[in-house]
Formats: structure tokens, C-alpha cells, sequence
């Protein structure tokens, strides 16, 4: 439990500080955001109670998704946690941080609907668009944030914490970014 | 410089710069090869050069002091008008070129233009023309009656500095390092995901010798954190990443380096696996030994000695403040996480020094093994003053003078140091204010 706090409270620092980045003079550091969004998705794996965020934990047990989700389950989208544990692979943190994308690319690779790369890091703006941002961002935050930075897309609310919902093109219909920085 | 005994280190202060403006905040600091010239680069945008008085016998104690030589903007803030970006003057290196000649030249770069500067001297004048008078003006043709030979006469020291060469538009990303080839001919520029192999007299053109952009900008999971030729070997050089790995090129073996020719990564302690284990093992800087057989990185909490035949872990690691570990969360939130230390050799590679927090900077003796904490600050600014060792004490029990952890300063943070060529001088950045120490007892290398 206390994990599950810090690693909210890292979430949130670590938002605030992308957020921040994006008006800072002299442009996107990117050597600092990409430490930022790696920090952003151990933590986030840790929250959500993820295998790999904490060695050996088992997923969280889910509570019944809400009414978004299940017309997103109907289209082929599976939960989070329930993929992983489908998939039955622990992640440990002992191994090298070289084989993890290798092994999140494996599990994200598996969920149908969903961007193949979950653990991408912010593009610079200087090489790509907006929107490029703005997805990568999105796959960041894959599927319980509603921490969006990016201005054409509608921000996501969760509606619980830890609730799986929201596919990307989902986002665009709902709330306006004004309204979600952290959701929690 | 050996550390017997800590009551043995004896340094004192030569030369203190203060200022106190944001845009004086030193950004770089470096001596060139005979340690005669030092400069600094600071945020905005400008670069001062100290040179060393030589020693006179009438001032014993003001031996070797360092002294303004020249002052010059080097960039200025640029705008990026097709993305909409600001390009910030401030100064991220200075290299010096080799002496080749009676000028200086030093190459300085600030986030994307490398520039190479002249730096020389006039201390004579012509006087005497026969078509102009000693202000310039044109003289009058019928006052002309007779011819004379203009004749150089010594005037006041003046010391110019101006543009050679401008190396614009190779880089995407934010340039790191730079760093100047033992060929004397080339040196190269590294931003975050690529390194480019200049000419020093070709400013239109470079080649791209290390890429390690991903297809999709997505797939990204390092970037080059920093870089250095080899001090001898012109083929050689090494690049520093963020994950903590070092990869050694040779560039006879391909043109295109991305496939390194040695991989130098220690594997991760499981122990100490935390949120931050990777933002703490992503090297800062990279620093071969004056003898070419070493490497000296620095990460946020250690400084670490590779041996370039020894692939698999450092030969050595220092703890610079171990104290930090438990406190990596508050330090993330307050962004000192990604503050990015520099390491430095002395001239015999027997000891290595790097910057801390609370205006300390610590040195490590190779040899003995014995460390040392210093401070520059105000109090230890006197001329003279001889340099106190400090502690940082972790609970336990507290001496005197100690500085218990909680009270430790994380703005004033020593992130560029460096030491003389050949001699126990040292250069310390605090902020915005420069220190400049000797060993007094030592004033040679041992």
C-alpha cells in the first residue's frame, strides 16, 4: 500500500514536471524528459499493481469497470491486469533495464487495440508534431491516466483510479484538457 | 598530490570571481594545455579568460595568481522561427585547441553552434604613416615633405578574440560535449542522439559518425549523455549514455560508429533497485585519463575508474554522497536529480576530484584511497586562507563542524571543476562565483 502511494505521488510529480517541460526556454530537454517518463512508467506499473512494478506482487484484483470500458472491452480492448497475468510473465526488477522494453514490447505487443509501443518516451518536438507528441504521451499514460498535456485531444478521466478505460481514439471525445492534469 | 593525512591538504584561495546576476552563473570551465589560460562560460552567453601571472621574486606569495585577460560575448539567444524555439546563449563547453602558434584558440558551444575563437595579443603599434596623423585622420598632401618608414611602438597589453569559424546547423538536439582530436585537425560534437566529426577549418560540412536515433521516436530509451576522444589514439573515442554504459568507437573499423567496438556497463545492484535506479546510473560525464588508459565517469552518486581492457565493471568506485540514496524521492521532485556533475583527473591521474551539493567538492586519492570533502565559500575566500577538510555526518555521532545531511544546501551545487595540467591548481564553479585553489605545500605534481 504504501508503494501504491508513493508511486502516485511520483506519477504526479512526474506529470507536473512534463507539463512543466513544455514551456521551458531553449526547448524539450530530451535526455531529462526521457529519465522522466521512465521514472513515470516504473511508477505507474507500481500503482497499478502490475507485474514487474513490484517483483513478485500479483495484479491487483479488478472492481467492475464502468459503463466507457465495456463498450471499449467490446471492441477488443482487454484490461490491463488481466492481460498480464493471461500472459502469466513476472517481471523482476533485478533484471537489467536493457531486457525490459524487450519484455514490455512482448506484453504490449499481445493486446489488441492498443498502440504497440506502451512504453514510448515523449517525442522532441523539435523532429515531430504535435499530435506525434501528444500520442506518444497518450501510450505513455496507456490506458488509467487522464494526464494529458496535449492541446488538440480531450484529456481522459478516469473514473476510478487504476480503472482500465479509454482507448486513444476514445480521448478525443472527452473532457477538455483544461479540466485533467492528475486525475487522482 | 598524495593525502598522507588530511591535515596535509593545504589549498588556498588565488583568485575569486563573484557576481551575482542569473546570466553570470558559470556553465564550464576549463584550462588549456600548459594550465597559462582558464576559462569560463557561464548562461549568458559570454566567456572569460584568466591567465596565470607569471612568478616574480618580489611577491613570493603572489605566485602564480589568475587574472581577467579578456572578456567576450561568444553567443548570443537565437530563435528558432520554423519550431517555434528559443535557443538559449548560455555556454555548455569550451575546449582549447592545441598551441600551434603565438595565438590561442578555443572552441566554444552553446545547445546548437560551435564556435572557434582567436585569442591574441597587441602590445605594439605602428606610428609614423605619411598619409595619416597619430588620430587617423588624413593628413593634408602639401604638408607632406618628406617620406618615413612607420615605426612599431609598444603600447598597452590589448587582447583580441574573434570568430573563425562558425559551425552552425549540424545538430538537431541539444549538444553535450565537445571535444578536440590529439590529430589537431578534427574534433567532434555530440547532442542526444548524435555525434558529428568536424574539420576545424570546414564549417559547411560534417560527418556523422554516431546516430542512435530509433526509427520511432517512440522506441527511444537512451540518449548520449556525453563524449571525449582519446588523448592519444586519433581512431578512438568514447560516448557516455544515459543508462550508464560507455561505448568505446574506433573509427578505422566502419565510417558510421553506432556498432561500438567496447561496451564498458556495470549490471545493476538488485539491492539497491529503486524508482530512480535510472536516472541515478545515467553518466554525466566522461573523462579519459591524461594517460589514455583510464576512463573516469561520474553518475549521480559515485565517480567510477574503467580500465579501457576491462569491459565488464569499473577497476574503481567513489562514493560521492552514498547519504543521497534514501533521499532520491525528495530529490526528484526538486529536480537535483538531473543535476549533471562533472569529474576531473590531476595531471598524474593519482587523484580524482569531482563537485557536490552545499558548495562541496570532494577528491579521491587513487593511490591511498583516502577522500577528502572541501567547501568554497565566502569563509575560505580569504587570501590565504587554507581550505578545512568538511564532513557530511549521516546520524551517529556528530563532531564539531560537521553538517548533518538535512541542513546540506541543494542549491549551491559545484557542478564543473577543473584541474591545472600539470600542476595542484584547481578551478571550482560554485554557481555564479568562481574559486581558484593551490596547493600551497605541493605547488608541483607528485
Amino acid at each position: 500500500m504504501e508503494f501504491r502511494l508513493e508511486a502516485h505521488r511520483i506519477v504526479s510529480i512526474s506529470l507536473g514536471k512534463i507539463y512543466s517541460a513544455r514551456g521551458q526556454r531553449g526547448g524539450l530537454k530530451l535526455h531529462k524528459n526521457l529519465l522522466v517518463s521512465l521514472v513515470l512508467r516504473s511508477a505507474r506499473r507500481v500503482y497499478l499493481g502490475e507485474p514487474g512494478g513490484e517483483c513478485g506482487l500479483p495484479p491487483r484484483p479488478r472492481d467492475p469497470p464502468p459503463p466507457d470500458c465495456e463498450r471499449l472491452r467490446r471492441g477488443g480492448y482487454r484490461p490491463l491486469g488481466s492481460e498480464a497475468a493471461a500472459r502469466g510473465r513476472v517481471e523482476c526488477p533485478a533484471e537489467s533495464p536493457r531486457k525490459r522494453s524487450a519484455v514490455e514490447r512482448g506484453q504490449a505487443a499481445g493486446s489488441p487495440g492498443k498502440k504497440p509501443r506502451r512504453e514510448a518516451e515523449p517525442s522532441p518536438p523539435q523532429e515531430d508534431m504535435e499530435t506525434g507528441n501528444v500520442a506518444s504521451l497518450i501510450s505513455i499514460f496507456g490506458s488509467s491516466f487522464s494526464g494529458l498535456l496535449g492541446k488538440e485531444r480531450g484529456a481522459a478521466e478516469a473514473s476510478e483510479p487504476g480503472q482500465v478505460c479509454c482507448e486513444q481514439p476514445v480521448l478525443r471525445s472527452l473532457n477538455p484538457w483544461s479540466t485533467a492534469i492528475v486525475a487522482f | 598530490m598524495t593525502f598522507t593525512s588530511p591535515q596535509k591538504i593545504v589549498l588556498r584561495v588565488l583568485y575569486l570571481k563573484t557576481n551575482k546576476n542569473w546570466s553570470d552563473i558559470i556553465s564550464t570551465v576549463e584550462f588549456n594545455h600548459t594550465g597559462e589560460l582558464l576559462a569560463t562560460g557561464d548562461k549568458g552567453g559570454r566567456v572569460v579568460i584568466f591567465q596565470r601571472e607569471p612568478e616574480s621574486k618580489n611577491e613570493p606569495y603572489n605566485q602564480g595568481e589568475y587574472n581577467v585577460y579578456s572578456t567576450f560575448q561568444s553567443h548570443e539567444p537565437e530563435f528558432d522561427y520554423l519550431k517555434s524555439l528559443e535557443i538559449e546563449e548560455k555556454i555548455n563547453k569550451i575546449k582549447w585547441l592545441p598551441q600551434q602558434n603565438a595565438a590561442h584558440s578555443l572552441l566554444s558551444t552553446n545547445d546548437k553552434t560551435i564556435k572557434l575563437w582567436k585569442v591574441t595579443e597587441r602590445d605594439k603599434r605602428p606610428e609614423g604613416y605619411n598619409l595619416k596623423d597619430e588620430e587617423g585622420k588624413l593628413k593634408d598632401l602639401s604638408t607632406v615633405t618628406s617620406l618615413q618608414v612607420p615605426v612599431l611602438k609598444p603600447m598597452d597589453l590589448m587582447v583580441e578574440v574573434t570568430p573563425r569559424r562558425i559551425f552552425a546547423n549540424g545538430h538537431t538536439y541539444h549538444v553535450n560535449s565537445i571535444s578536440v582530436n590529439s590529430d589537431c585537425e578534427t574534433y567532434m560534437s555530440a547532442d542526444d542522439l548524435r555525434i558529428n566529426l568536424w574539420h576545424l577549418a570546414i564549417t559547411d560540412r560534417s560527418f556523422n559518425i554516431v546516430d542512435i536515433k530509433p526509427a520511432n521516436m517512440e522506441d527511444l530509451t537512451e540518449v548520449i549523455t556525453a563524449s571525449e576522444f582519446h588523448p592519444h589514439h586519433c581512431n578512438l573515442f568514447v560516448y557516455s549514455s544515459s543508462k550508464g554504459s560507455l561505448r568505446l568507437c574506433d573509427m578505422r573499423a566502419s565510417a558510421l560508429c553506432d556498432k561500438h567496438s567496447k561496451l564498458f556497463e556495470e549490471p545493476e545492484d538488485p539491492s539497491n533497485r529503486s524508482f530512480f535506479s535510472e536516472i541515478i546510473s545515467s553518466v554525466s560525464d566522461v573523462k579519459f585519463s591524461h594517460s589514455g588508459r583510464y576512463m573516469l565517469t561520474r553518475d549521480y552518486l559515485t565517480v567510477k575508474v574503467w580500465d579501457l581492457n576491462m569491459e565488464t565493471k569499473p577497476i574503481e568506485t567513489y562514493q560521492v554522497h552514498d547519504y543521497l540514496r534514501s533521499k532520491l524521492c525528495s530529490l526528484y521532485e526538486n529536480d537535483c536529480i538531473f543535476d549533471k556533475f562533472e569529474c576531473a583527473w590531476n595531471g598524474s591521474d593519482s587523484v580524482i576530484m569531482t563537485g557536490a551539493y552545499n558548495n562541496f567538492f570532494r577528491m579521491f586519492d587513487r593511490n591511498t584511497k583516502r577522500d577528502v570533502t572541501l567547501e568554497a565559500s565566502r569563509e575560505s575566500s580569504k587570501p590565504r586562507a587554507i581550505l578545512k577538510p568538511r564532513r557530511v555526518c549521516v546520524g551517529g555521532k556528530r563532531r564539531k563542524d560537521d553538517i548533518s545531511v538535512d541542513s546540506l544546501d541543494f542549491t549551491k551545487k559545484i557542478l564543473h571543476t577543473a584541474w591545472h595540467p600539470t600542476e595542484n591548481i584547481i578551478a571550482i564553479a560554485a554557481t555564479n562565483n568562481l574559486y581558484i585553489f593551490q596547493d600551497k605545500v605541493n605547488s608541483e605534481m607528485h
